[in-house]
């Protein structure tokens, strides 16, 4: 092996050193620790609020899933086969939700539904009542909603995306050979469609189970999820139920994980067509105009809604009832108390981690499309790995495992900004990974076969047509970092906070107004790296789910 | 952004140019670089004496805790040519416990203030601390010292009685006469029951003292399952997680009058207002007597701390009048030096000396010895 072999082969192994050292080491360590110094496992699992916890947790996310794709798979077929004008716009628009940070959607939740929000405002002028009448953004209901909301997108835009790839001429030769709808839809578009069904219920089944803020938000401390119960063992130094927890929430997500993974492969298979049929909204009968129209307007309530209202909630001040811009003065002010710390917090560490997420995806990207065996297989559990592992978990471990050897106890941002990146580096990965897959091989033969040398390759030829998968990359990983909530509660001091923990604080002390301004400025920031993001990938971002 | 111009549209005699990716990567390392280097030299840890404690330490006072703080610590930081760094970590007191947990192997603290007799009972907290007899244990009633912790790992600072408080302007005597002489079983039924506000015992300090008063009202004065009040009270009751969280939603919710919190309270409402107080204190009735439950806080020493010599230094400088004095107005607790002139407003809130204190009815090796098993119980009371 000689050295530029060797040179390669280190790069290779960079992310997985870091991965080891970073995640998998801290992780062990402290599972470890607390299996066999804490409350032991059989106890855990025997006591009566645990199993309430991991049944509710259970429960709660296949009752959300079930909402989500039965919300979704008419949002899917309306997208892919109404022709209307503005339908690649509304496309793109369905992933903002999607890098929107959980703590701000229970900000717009809160606004739209909840108590003095927007429909309890018009419910209370219809009936002339002086209080609030209706809220749903709270218990159980509130969970499952905002769960809905987050993943209606997801389901909408993988099914969608799967029904456009099927051929057109199928459904067309079963027509003339005299298929009622019904039966062309049961025999044809759902076999079709099946993988892609089952994968977004997997992966919005695996983001539920493992909710957090929302459920802090939300859950009044007695509606808990694991990931919830994880962190209120480590807060009363329980670590035997923190270690117990997390190994059964391990063994879940990965298993999903395991799933998903299998049902994307398989969905890979079919080709894509770019000649779907589409029909306009006019040649619709009066029935089915109604029921277009009634969903749309669900889905404007409740995707759209939260979202909007989110700029209320940063000047509307529902206490004292009257409208405001103290959010505002307070998010720019300057001082321990003041919000621009956290902005400028938020955006420096967000910055950083997203460096570092693209600096390790792309070998990680790159290990993923190795010709070996078992290279693909370890790097794609790699960066499922973050993905299936509690991030209270991973927090706790950074602490333990690096930050108090080290002394960075005391000014811990280096391990938030490790975190964060631990946390996009899934997303950016994967996106470059998509890229690489669309670069065309004949180019860099051609390159080869011009003399180019494996660095000028990679420089001039690689990295360039790589530069927009990279960047798309870069922004799903900067919108994951900079909404990151639980390991960032979890590792910062005071003087760390960035804008998503500083809502929760907010939210926890009523100060409604503070969160609703530090919630906009995060949905915009978010907004406008999506439309950089648009504007790079040509509106292929979905693919990078 | 790299050299991808399409060529499409373009003059097709030209080639793009080809830039060199080099530059640019260099150009962002380098701002990069600067950036986190500027970072980090303004956030760089200098060492210093750490305190660690909650971040409302003598914090709720006209002026705020930068310069309380500074007042009550400059003498110790002069006298020993160290700076003082005290660092409020936006926890309750567990939290605390449990980051110091988290970093016993390597201690950054070396003091910390705000454990109280509750939490030092449990195993967990004792784990972290080195215990510590201080001289100026004379200055200050031995009655703390058995109330606090008799090992010595804590030493008192300061105390209050956790009791409920109600807002005067919503209800009062005349409209509820049970506030007078109030007993649980009032509390229980559902017009009282959703007007009240507490805490999470697992995480706040005012909660766990509301539930081991409730325990100890039920076990010991009435001989009842303790269970029972909290199963009554199940849908109605609110539990916030901490006291800021409680105190807010009392304070803003029109429907919640009453709240379990420190019997200073109407003081402070004397003093924001600069009348008479607008929040009056409902402490329990049993026996004919009133009852409360004391919540002694103390300052210990962080066992293996970078700088033991200076923590004791700093423990018996916590019992000096300059710090005492500062905590009526600041903490709304009463300093543990009780021969220290009190300010006028606390003659509006209840002193040790008109209750009963509950404790007394609990023994700490049998709160110890139950803790977490009245825990799991009370989860349990909570799980819908």
């Amino acid at each position: 092996m000689n050295t530029r072999e060797l040179l390669r082969y280190a790069i290779l192994a960079l992310p997985f050193l870091l991965l080891a050292v970073f995640l998998l080491y801290p992780v062990f360590i402290v599972t470890l620790q607390g299996f066999f110094t804490g409350t032991p496992f059989q106890e855990v699992i025997t006591t009566p609020t645990i199993q309430f916890t991991i049944l509710f947790t259970f429960n709660q996310a296949v009752l959300s899933t079930f909402m989500a794709v039965f919300i979704g798979l008419p949002g899917a077929f309306l997208i892919a086969r109404l022709r209307f004008r503005g339908k690649s716009l509304v496309k793109a628009m369905m992933i903002v939700p999607f890098v929107l940070p959980p703590i701000v959607v229970v900000v717009g939740f809160l606004q739209m539904f909840g108590p003095n929000g927007v429909i309890d405002s018009i419910l209370m002028w219809i009936q002339g009542s002086s209080t609030s009448v209706f809220n749903l953004a709270t218990g159980v209901p509130g969970i499952i909603l905002a769960h809905t909301f987050y993943n209606v997108p997801l389901v909408l835009l993988m099914v969608s995306a799967s029904l456009e790839r099927l051929n057109p001429e199928i459904e067309e030769s079963a027509e003339i050979l005299g298929a009622r709808p019904l039966q062309r839809l049961h025999r044809i578009a759902l076999p079709h469609i099946m993988p892609s069904i089952l994968a977004s219920a997997v992966l919005t089944f695996m983001f539920c189970f493992m909710s957090f803020p929302i459920i802090l938000a939300f859950g009044q401390g007695t509606y808990m999820t694991i990931e919830a119960q994880i962190w209120n063992a480590f807060r009363v130094f329980d670590y035997g139920q923190a270690s117990s927890l997390t190994f059964i929430q391990i063994i879940i997500t990965l298993s999903l994980a395991y799933v998903y993974i299998k049902l994307g492969r398989q969905e890979t298979n079919a080709g894509p067509t770019a000649s779907i049929k589409t029909t306009s909204f006019n040649r619709y009968g009066v029935i089915e105009r109604i029921l277009i129209l009634g969903y749309l307007v669900l889905i404007v309530i409740l995707v759209l809604g939260p979202i909007v209202t989110i700029a209320r909630a940063s000047v509307f001040d529902p206490i004292a009832q009257r409208y405001t811009l103290e959010g505002f003065v307070n998010l720019f002010s300057i001082g321990s108390q003041g919000g621009l710390r956290y902005f400028i917090n938020s955006l420096f560490y967000a910055g950083l981690a997203t460096i570092f997420a693209v600096i390790l995806g792309i070998p990680l990207a790159i290990a993923m499309r190795s010709r070996s065996k078992t290279i693909p297989t370890l790097a794609s559990a790699m960066i499922l790995l973050p993905l299936g592992i509690s991030s209270i978990t991973v927090a706790y471990g950074l602490v333990l495992a690096v930050a108090v050897p080290t002394g960075l106890v005391t000014n811990p941002w280096p391990i938030i900004v490790v975190a964060q990146t631990i946390i996009g580096l899934p997303f950016s990965a994967r996106a470059i990974e998509i890229a690489m897959s669309k670069i065309d091989p004949a180019l860099m033969e051609q390159a080869d076969s011009l003399g180019a040398s494996r660095i000028q390759r990679l420089l001039f030829v690689e990295l360039p047509l790589l530069a927009p998968g990279i960047l798309v990359g870069g922004v799903f990983a900067f919108a994951m970092a900079i909404g990151e909530m639980s390991a960032t509660l979890f590792i910062a001091l005071p003087q760390n906070y960035t804008l998503a923990v500083a809502i929760y604080d907010y939210l926890a002390v009523r100060a409604f107004v503070e969160a609703g301004a530090a919630a906009l400025i995060l949905v915009v920031v978010c907004v406008v790296a999506f439309l950089v993001m648009e504007r790079i990938s040509e509106g292929s971002t979905g693919g990078a789910l | 952004m790299l050299a991808c111009t399409p060529l499409g549209g373009e003059k097709m005699t030209e080639y793009p140019v080809r830039r060199d990716p080099r530059t640019i990567i260099a150009v962002v390392s380098i701002c990069v670089i600067l950036v986190v280097a500027a970072y980090a030299a303004i956030t760089w840890w200098r060492p210093r004496f750490v305190v660690y404690t909650y971040s409302s330490f003598l914090d709720w006072g006209d002026e705020g805790a930068d310069v309380v703080l500074e007042r009550a610590f400059a003498p110790f930081e002069e006298k020993y040519g160290i700076d003082v760094e005290i660092i409020l970590l936006e926890v309750d007191a567990n939290g605390i416990i449990s980051k110091l947990v988290a970093e016993a192997a390597n201690p950054v603290a070396d003091v910390v203030i705000g454990i109280d007799n509750i939490l030092i009972l449990q195993e967990a907290a004792k784990s972290v601390l080195e215990p510590y007899t201080s001289p100026s244990l004379s200055l200050i009633n031995e009655t703390f010292v058995e109330l606090l912790d008799q090992d010595h790992y804590l030493t008192p600072f300061d105390f209050g009685l956790v009791t409920l408080i109600y807002s005067m302007n919503t209800i009062n005597t005349t409209t509820h006469p049970q506030l007078g002489n109030l007993t649980f079983a009032d509390l229980a039924e559902a017009e009282l029951a959703s007007a009240l506000v507490t805490e999470n015992p697992h995480f706040s300090s005012p909660g766990l003292s509301f539930l081991l008063s409730q325990i100890a009202v039920y076990e010991k004065l009435l001989s009842q399952d303790w269970t029972n009040w909290w199963e009554d009270v199940k849908d109605d009751i609110d539990v916030q997680e901490g006291w800021s969280e409680a105190w807010s939603v009392w304070s803003s919710d029109p429907n919640k009058h009453l709240l379990v919190s420190y019997g200073t309270d109407p003081a402070y409402s004397a003093n924001y207002l600069g009348t008479a107080p607008d929040t009056a204190v409902a402490p329990f009735y049993y026996n004919e007597q009133y009852w409360a439950w004391m919540q002694v806080e103390g300052v210990g020493l962080v066992k293996n701390g970078p700088n033991p010599e200076l923590g004791r230094a700093f423990i018996d400088y916590c019992l000096n009048a300059t710090v005492q004095t500062e905590i009526p107005l600041n903490q709304w607790m009463f300093p543990v030096r009780t021969d220290l002139t009190l300010p006028s407003a606390y003659q509006y809130a209840i002193h040790p000396d008109e209750v009963s204190v509950l404790n007394q009815l609990l023994s700490s090796t049998e709160i110890s010895e139950n803790l977490s098993d009245w825990l799991t119980l009370w989860d349990t009371t909570r799980t819908p």
